[in-house]
């Protein structure tokens, strides 16, 4: 799945490390979310809308056609 | 140690138990084939692996009734499936029951404990079932 995750970590100012330490997840997967390899549960997106004062809208919405892959 | 938090290791640790699940039941299963063969039906069940082979099946079909139960598409109601499954067991138990006690060396109380053996054995999965599916249309109801 696409998403905004590495654009808006980059806004907040935080490496791919610091935001998996806020949020209590290794970096690997932190990484394989960015690259869209990883599905996370809805607790775990919520908690990287939370740790870069973004809402779920603006970094995981993709619309129904280029959603998919 | 650390305890793992993080939510996608911990569901590659389940796939790897699931792995190793899926080869120690192949070892097991390679060596019971193997006594059956060597030792015959008698001697694999000596082996005290046919009961860690044997508990394995029972709890892995009882978890696997919880899948099924929510799989169902239409709404069974939990008193007519308990009614159906208890008047066939019942049937079953009889005719087993009917047919030990007319086997040559057998009497009238081996017909009635095989037969009662067979109707509790069969009892204590239908009552689940039925807790389960009551269960679940209480959580319905709440929608």
């Amino acid at each position: 799945m696409e998403n905004n995750v590495k654009i808006a970590r980059i806004q907040a100012n935080l490496t791919q490390q610091q935001l998996a330490e806020k949020i209590g997840v290794t970096r690997q997967t932190i990484s394989l979310i960015e690259k869209g390899k990883y599905n996370p549960t809805l607790k775990l997106c919520l908690d990287i809308c939370y740790a870069v004062h973004k809402t779920l809208d603006e970094i995981f919405w993709v619309e129904k056609e280029s959603g998919m892959k | 140690m650390k305890k793992i938090k993080d939510e996608r290791l911990i569901l590659k640790n389940l796939q790897n138990v699931r792995t190793a699940y899926i080869i120690q039941t192949i070892g097991i299963l390679g060596i019971l084939g193997y006594d059956l063969f060597t030792k015959g039906m008698e001697g694999m069940r000596q082996n005290p692996l046919w009961i860690v082979f044997m508990i394995t099946t029972i709890v892995s079909v009882y978890l696997s009734m919880n899948i099924s139960v929510d799989h169902e598409s239409s709404e069974k109601s939990p008193k007519k499936g308990t009614v159906l499954s208890l008047l066939i067991l019942t049937a079953i138990s009889v005719i087993i029951g009917i047919a030990v006690n007319f086997t040559n060396g057998f009497g009238i109380l081996d017909g009635l404990i095989m037969g009662g053996i067979i109707f509790v054995c069969g009892l204590i999965p239908i009552l689940y079932i039925r807790y389960l599916r009551i269960k679940r249309q209480e959580e319905n109801l709440d929608e």
